[in-house]
């Protein structure tokens, strides 16, 4: 399953820009908006788009889009095993 | 549109910002948050303190600002949780201790470092830091007390604070948590006031000290309290009358060892003169203005109480 097209839905609504189009480079130096609490606000809209729930340690050391979707996808499939 | 000009980082301060760069760019914006709400003397003060702490050490800055990283992400789920839930997760404080403060590799990694940096990088904590000094330490100064007692320790920054802006200043620090108590060791050595200075494992409801002490300082421990009156009353006995005590509280700010929600500086208040204290003065701050209505923002509670 490819989550990208949902996780940049996602990313439309938090940051209310219905232009942006994530990459896995992407950082939040790229997007001006994105400080602590649109990444929070993030963080939660990705747990109930996806039926997840993170730890801080599954959150931090996050570099980029990239290992976030990497994350999301182990943790699905962790729930699906 | 003009853009402000960048930042010119002192040294240290420049290591924590890369590794935020580095590792959460979307914290990064607090150090120029920071300098624009307190200018230069905030940005000086927090590169002398990250020096003389760090010992000039950048790798251990490096894994510190790596732990603030941690326990500022933690705070904000727990809060974003908290808005849904309305109230802090339900746990009784055996299991919060065991969860953190006995928990050595937690306390070193995330919880003190977090900490210790927030006492910069936090609105609120930095706010608290500054009433300190421009209220209760001159305060401190008029009186012909030497003695204080600052019990739940922390970092031990606040007793550093008392050591270092005190001539004379002799003090005893208690907490229940032997990481904390190994911290404040090393952040009162760290500025040359260990002399002044003996630490305690100590609960002191169980087994109170001996003489009170001319000052005392609380910081941020009633929230982790099953029963903060009774631990209020303790505190009491241990101030000589007319002592001055500095008690705070954090206020709708979950974290992993909250168990107890204050919703106001006015809840703070009735307790502490519940406990026998006479209050001062008392203010209340927040981290951040909310971005959204019915929102909740962290806020500290600070009281200056007399007996």
């Amino acid at each position: 399953m490819d989550i990208r097209p949902t996780l940049n839905k996602v990313f439309q609504q938090v940051f209310e820009r219905p232009d942006l189009n994530i990459s896995d480079a992407m950082t939040a130096q790229d997007v001006p908006e994105w400080d602590s609490l649109a990444h929070i606000n993030l963080i939660v809209e990705i747990e109930e788009e996806f039926n997840l729930k993170f730890t801080v340690n599954d959150i931090s050391g996050l570099k980029n889009v990239g290992e976030m979707i990497a994350m999301i996808e182990r943790k699905i499939a962790a729930r699906s095993a | 549109m003009n853009k402000e000009p960048a930042l010119i980082m002192p040294h240290y301060v420049s290591v924590v910002h890369q590794v935020l760069l580095d590792e959460a760019p979307y914290l990064a914006s607090v150090i120029a948050k920071q300098h624009k709400e307190f200018g230069d003397h905030w940005l000086q003060e927090f590169e002398r303190d990250l020096e003389v702490f760090f010992k000039a050490s950048e790798p251990a800055l490096r894994v510190a600002t790596q732990g603030y990283i941690k326990f500022a992400l933690d705070g904000m789920l727990l809060q974003k949780r908290f808005d849904k839930a309305g109230c802090y997760e339900p746990k009784s404080y055996a299991e919060a201790a065991a969860e953190v403060y006995q928990n050595e590799e937690y306390m070193h990694s995330l919880y003190l470092p977090g900490i210790y940096l927030s006492h910069f990088l936090w609105r609120h904590h930095y706010i608290q830091h500054v009433y300190f000094m421009e209220r209760f330490i001159p305060m401190v100064k008029r009186h012909p007390g030497r003695t204080f007692y600052d019990v739940g320790v922390g970092t031990g920054f606040y007793s550093r604070e008392m050591l270092r802006h005190i001539d004379g200043l002799k003090g005893q620090g208690f907490d229940l948590s032997k990481s904390s108590l190994d911290y404040t060791r090393r952040m009162v050595d760290a500025f040359g006031l260990g002399d002044r200075y003996r630490t305690n494992l100590q609960d002191i409801l169980a087994n109170p000290p001996g003489p009170p002490a001319a000052f005392l300082t609380n910081v941020e421990v009633l929230e982790h309290l099953e029963d903060p009156v009774a631990f209020l009353k303790g505190l009491n006995a241990m101030l000589e009358t007319g002592g001055l005590a500095m008690i705070t509280a954090a206020i709708t700010a979950p974290n992993a060892d909250h168990i107890y929600l204050y919703r106001s500086v006015d809840e703070v208040v009735a307790q502490v003169e519940e406990a026998g204290f006479k209050v001062i003065e008392s203010r209340e701050d927040a981290a951040y203005t909310p971005t959204k209505p019915h929102e909740s923002v962290p806020k500290n509670a600070v009281v200056i109480a007399t007996k």
